[in-house]
């Protein structure tokens, strides 16, 4: 999918003001939803504020997508009234699930990957996007443990979630690249088991390898081997918007901003090498 | 397919919350080793994640509790939390609504009152920080009150504001709190409980201890009583002659610092 609006980063309040003084540097802005889902005061003054200068798309954790917990109807509620407010260009959450029983497990639980939850989660999603009158973009989450119960790869059960429910996805490269190490496929096979016309946005990211298994901290700078798969993903999904995450150890705007355009350049070689050679861009997807 | 099918989306979900909540290991037989990582250790990521994650949540918003406590104590206490009081709400903002009267009634820390009043007026700053918005009363609209009005005059204050009464020295301490090590922060006990309010006229937010007087009277505005009424409340305090001035002098300060939101008469 091509929707040209460029590159974004997240909207944290360490770098509101840095934001404010120097304007124009990102095409948009991700605001995690359940950050602005309060009554008042500066979460949203400062969300009104950045708001009325850029575009926004709206992410969320809380979603709990593929729980057997009935849906939360406090939380969508909250969720169609941030959506009224900002407009957002799409509204993303995680495939997988965070809260049962009642308890928020703040934390992004893997589905296994099999029919029963693949009808699950379809029937959720429908229901998700019926309320909210607009597609849901989900994201493959970075995971640890593979269950012994799956019945599919990981990218089976995206793109025939993708089929049945009429979502998209929110690809997140470093999640693959991380899920890859752990998992141990193939990041390409991912990449390439992924419909292109469902792609919405990218993730990048930084993580922590221990070694045996890497651990999606969100808490360094971007690897060279996820900059090479991001490569391979704007080939493969051209145009796609793309946005940095950075959820800890956050560094200055500006840094940030330095390793977006790292991001651009890439995007423009890959696609500028795509243009001059539009044979090879077609051989795969 | 028998109901206790140990694959199904149901079951597997809930081993793995109870295997991430520490209830029950029996989720690792449901997930594979790598060639690299054992199962446990791959499972762990999660277990350990949930704590250290919620963890980090109670330090940002009770960092006076940490600075009384010290990092390991904090620790220890937050656990005990987090095991007692597992998360309710979507969002990790609300994962702390409990704390002060968890520390208020939970052995060792009910010995040692100051640190649920710290965590009450750490919570109570939060809420401020995002509630609802409201222009404050202007001087110039109080003015402009016709004189019998006064008779049925009710006051509100804006949604913001919090009342608490602290037997410990706990604002000022709390003030303290980036410059102490952490563990250090003393909170001296009072001669007697003394009120403060909390409240945010515009963007930031403000404290400050009321007189007992003061608090009398704020306490009667809140629950909506008429000007006459306010100016009762502070007989105990004051000659019946001084009471009407006081309370003039008393709405005069409060219509400055922002604290009313409406009235109507």
């Amino acid at each position: 999918m091509t929707s040209g609006i460029g590159s974004g980063l997240g909207l944290r309040h360490e770098h509101y003001e840095e934001i404010l003084a120097a304007p124009g540097k990102v095409e948009w802005f991700e605001a995690l939803s359940e950050n602005y889902m309060v009554a008042g005061g500066q979460p949203l003054d400062w969300l009104d504020t950045f708001r009325r200068d850029y575009p926004m798309a709206l992410h969320g954790v809380s979603l709990s997508i593929g729980s057997i917990d009935p849906l939360d109807e406090r939380y969508l509620a909250d969720l169609e009234t941030l959506i009224a407010r900002v407009e957002p260009m799409w509204v993303s959450d995680h495939l997988c699930f965070t809260s049962l029983r009642g308890i928020n497990m703040h934390d992004l639980l893997p589905l296994p990957y099999t029919e029963e939850a693949l009808d699950h989660v379809a029937e959720r999603v429908m229901r998700v996007q019926d309320r909210l009158q607009r597609r849901l973009v989900l994201e493959n989450v970075s995971s640890y443990v593979t269950y012994a119960a799956s019945e599919f790869t990981e990218w089976q059960f995206i793109a025939e979630l993708c089929k049945r429910a009429d979502c998209e996805v929110l690809l997140d490269v470093n999640n693959v690249f991380v899920s890859a190490f752990n998992h141990e496929f193939d990041p390409m096979d991912f990449l390439r088991g992924i419909p292109r016309e469902r792609v919405r946005q990218f993730h990048l990211a930084g993580h922590t390898n221990n070694g045996t298994h890497i651990i999606d901290t969100h808490d360094h700078p971007i690897i060279g081997g996820v900059w090479d798969l991001y490569a391979e993903a704007v080939r493969l999904f051209p145009g796609t918007p793309t946005m940095i995450e950075r959820d800890a150890n956050i560094p200055s705007y500006a840094e940030l901003l330095a390793e977006l355009d790292v991001a651009r350049g890439i995007a423009e070689r890959v696609t500028a090498r795509e243009a001059a050679e539009p044979a090879l861009g077609g051989a795969e997807g | 397919m028998t109901r206790s099918n140990a694959g199904s989306l149901a079951d597997l979900q809930r081993a793995f919350q109870d295997y991430v909540l520490e209830s029950s290991d029996a989720f690792a037989v449901q997930v594979r080793d790598t060639s690299k990582a054992d199962r446990v250790t791959l499972l762990d990521v999660y277990r350990d994640g949930y704590a250290l994650r919620l963890i980090e949540v109670l330090t940002i918003d009770f960092p006076g509790v940490l600075a009384m406590a010290g990092r390991e104590s904090f620790d220890v206490l937050t656990r005990t939390y987090i095991a007692n009081h597992p998360s309710r709400h979507p969002s990790v903002r609300w994962f702390g609504r409990q704390l002060a009267d968890f520390l208020a009634t939970t052995a060792p820390y009910d010995s040692t009152p100051a640190l649920a009043e710290m965590a009450r007026f750490e919570w109570a700053l939060g809420e401020t920080f995002d509630s609802v918005d409201a222009e404050p009363v202007g001087a110039e609209d109080v003015m402009a009150v016709p004189p019998e009005a006064w008779e049925t005059i009710v006051f509100a204050p804006i949604p913001s504001l919090r009342r608490l009464v602290f037997a410990h020295d706990v604002p000022p301490s709390w003030q303290r709190r980036e410059e102490v090590e952490p563990g250090t922060l003393e909170v001296a006990a009072l001669d007697g409980p003394v009120p403060w309010m909390i409240w945010r006229p515009e963007r930031v937010s403000n404290f400050r201890s009321l007189e007992s007087d003061e608090a009398a009277m704020l306490g009667a505005m809140i629950e909506r009583q008429p000007f006459p009424a306010l100016c009762e409340a502070l007989l105990p305090y004051v000659e019946e002659d001084q009471a009407a001035a006081r309370a003039a002098g008393l709405l005069r300060a409060w219509v400055e610092e922002g604290m009313i939101g409406s009235f109507s008469h």
